[in-house]
């Protein structure tokens, strides 16, 4: 399996993981989503993930049939959010342009030390001069 | 630490880099970097649309580069196909 997919793969599986823990098995009601958020999302969404108003409020924004329900779909687009949000921290103080590089990602320091053993911050492509 | 899902995000940023850093602007994915990508990482999602298919749908601004918010789009599009393919199963 590629990398590609066994990121994808490991979306999926933590979006199933909590989507059938109650009700229906293939969507997340709010206090599922509540606990993935708390649980997977710990160092992505630290300031969020203490405050329910903010969290209630992520989900109302994904919710776009107003089911008061994540179907993967609505939630697939949290994981661009905030992939998006990783890859702009990377570039905090580091260029996008010809010099680019990466910083640590959202998480911080600690996240990129231990975390990312066999993703990114030991690749041989990345993180290194344009 | 990150948790795992935090870590497959990184991750597809990773993975977009391996190829948009090959040539030209660093955050652009040009038609031959796509089809490399799709052919390396995905080559299941070739069956259901040709490398060219897939890099006029992604290329929104059509400036014939997929950067990485278009990037992002393949990433959900992947998603939300391989989420599909699994309750087919």
């Amino acid at each position: 399996m590629s990398q590609m997919e066994h990121s994808i793969e490991t979306i999926i599986n933590v979006f199933h993981q909590y989507s059938t823990r109650l009700g229906h098995p293939d969507t997340l009601n709010q206090k599922e989503f509540k606990q993935l958020v708390q649980k997977e999302l710990a160092n992505f969404l630290k300031n969020e993930k203490k405050n329910d108003a903010a969290i209630k409020d992520i989900m109302e924004d994904l919710d776009t049939n107003v089911d008061k329900q994540l179907s993967f779909e609505e939630f697939s687009i949290l994981v661009g959010q905030l992939t998006e949000a990783s890859h702009e921290k990377m570039h905090e103080g580091h260029p996008k342009g010809t010099d680019h590089s990466h910083g640590p990602g959202l998480g911080g320091k600690s996240g990129l030390g231990q975390g990312h053993g066999h993703s990114h911050s030991h690749d041989h492509d990345h993180g290194h001069k344009h | 630490m990150l948790t795992d899902l935090e870590n497959a995000m990184d991750s597809l940023i990773t993975v977009y880099h391996k190829y948009s850093l090959v040539k030209g602007n660093a955050h652009a994915l040009y038609k031959d970097d796509l089809k490399n990508l799709l052919q390396i990482e995905g080559p299941c999602y070739l069956k259901i649309k040709d490398a060219d298919t897939w890099f006029k749908e992604l290329d929104i601004n059509s400036d014939n580069a997929i950067n990485f918010q278009e990037f992002l789009i393949l990433v959900i599009k992947m998603g939300v196909i391989a989420h599909h393919d699994i309750h087919k199963e």
